[in-house]
């Protein structure tokens, strides 16, 4: 889903820049407040899964495949601040390394695939939980990743508008929100719920091995997740 | 003279931002010939690798507006021809720049962030391994048939717990190694 360099234009990518920068300052700073010798190596193993995570195929119909974001996963596990700040550091390393996804665009992306999918989890899940958990975690990385896809798209489709020459030709991405968004959107909607069911898989394989933010307070959890080291604040 | 990392990562981001305002196929097209001519000796592979990398959502967005702009009766080379130039050469020199530059040297200034993105590297190599593994195995068991949906489901499901398996201890292994090496006392 993630964006490539030369698409976006400036007048995109440099105030996203900005916000992106306040947000990394944001989850770095609920990070530092709780940094010991234990912060750091966590943060960089779950930047390492959600790159790990996001190799992770996914079946869809017509033998074809997509790949999980990770995202909706480790913001039910780890928080949103360290889903965020992990999926940042992945894009970095993705775009830098291999090309994937642009530096450029690298902002808009982390705001987008980072920040407010992971928000989007939390939310979802937070105001969906006390009716049924299966229900709450699939529609909450459903809605994650469509939301994302949906700021992804919007943000494209903003290019044509904003960036143009004195012929109202397009100077960077050339589609428009009525092209764009359907083409992004309709095949997220299958991805979603391919990524819907993995996390689900997942969220019930952390309760049954006692996982921090996927277990259950009135159950005794044991198991890696509750050792000396927790996994994450659960924010 | 060779740049240092740090300075090299500035003239990289200001590249960055200055490309975005260059608007004329012939600039963006003599920057890309200065910039594949003062690659040296990397310069094809560089090339090579940075049009793999664009090729599949390029070759969608050009093919998508040439179909919308025909259908309009409209000329769109001048955009297709603005848009790849721009696309190439802003992959290329970041391949260029990660090519030439050790990425933990330029982070330097951070020494926060040359722990994490070295232990980072090292993890996501481990991950690799272990997604390919799973991969292999996933192949080997469908005989060279293609797996079935339930399968490659389930198969997805099992390496994602897999890896968060891993992960969580072996973020308890690394703070343990790194404590034990004195990395927390400087």
């Amino acid at each position: 889903m993630h964006i490539p360099d030369g698409f976006l234009s400036p007048q995109t990518w440099l105030p996203a820049a900005a916000l992106a920068a306040v947000a990394w300052t944001w989850a770095g700073r609920g990070f530092r407040d709780q940094l010991d010798d234990a912060a750091l190596p966590r943060l960089a193993v779950v930047t390492a899964l959600a790159y790990g995570l996001g190799l992770v195929m996914l079946p869809l119909p017509g033998a074809t495949s997509g790949h999980l974001i990770g995202v909706p996963m480790l913001a039910l596990l780890f928080g949103v601040r360290q889903a965020f700040l992990a999926c940042s550091l992945v894009l970095l390393l993705q775009s830098l390394l291999f090309g994937a996804g642009g530096v450029t665009a690298f902002p808009v992306n982390a705001l987008a695939i980072g920040l407010a999918g992971a928000i989007t989890t939390r939310v979802v899940f937070a105001g969906l939980r006390q009716f049924n958990e299966t229900v709450a975690v699939v529609l909450a990385a459903w809605s994650a990743t469509l939301v994302a896809a949906l700021i992804v798209g919007a943000v494209l489709g903003l290019q044509p508008l904003v960036a143009h020459d004195a012929a109202g030709r397009p100077l960077f991405f050339p589609f428009g929100w009525s092209v764009v968004l359907p083409a992004i959107l309709l095949p997220h909607v299958l991805l979603g719920l391919g990524e819907a069911a993995v996390t689900l898989m997942v969220w019930r394989f952390a309760r049954v091995r006692g996982w921090e933010g996927a277990a259950v307070p009135s159950q005794p959890a044991a198991g890696i997740g509750r050792s000396a080291e927790p996994l994450g604040d659960g924010r | 003279m060779k740049p240092g990392p740090v300075a090299a990562l500035v003239a990289y981001l200001t590249a960055l931002v200055v490309i975005g305002f260059v608007h004329d196929p012939g600039w963006l097209a003599g920057g890309l010939a200065l910039a594949v001519a003062a690659a040296g000796r990397l310069r094809w592979r560089l090339l090579r690798r940075s049009l793999v990398a664009i090729l599949t959502f390029n070759l969608g967005v050009s093919l998508g507006y040439l179909l919308v702009a025909a259908w309009q009766a409209e000329s769109s080379w001048s955009v297709l021809i603005r848009l790849n130039l721009r696309v190439t050469l802003l992959v290329f020199i970041g391949f260029w720049f990660v090519a030439r530059v050790n990425l933990l040297a330029a982070l330097r200034f951070s020494p926060t962030l040359v722990l994490l993105a070295t232990v980072a590297a090292g993890h996501i190599v481990v991950f690799r391994r272990v997604v390919d593994d799973f991969r292999c195995a996933l192949i080997s068991r469908g005989g060279g048939r293609p797996p079935p949906w339930r399968d490659r489901l389930r198969h997805a499901g099992g390496l994602s717990a897999c890896l968060f398996d891993k992960s969580v201890t072996s973020a308890e292994r690394s703070t343990r190694a790194l404590r034990s090496r004195g990395c927390f006392d400087d």
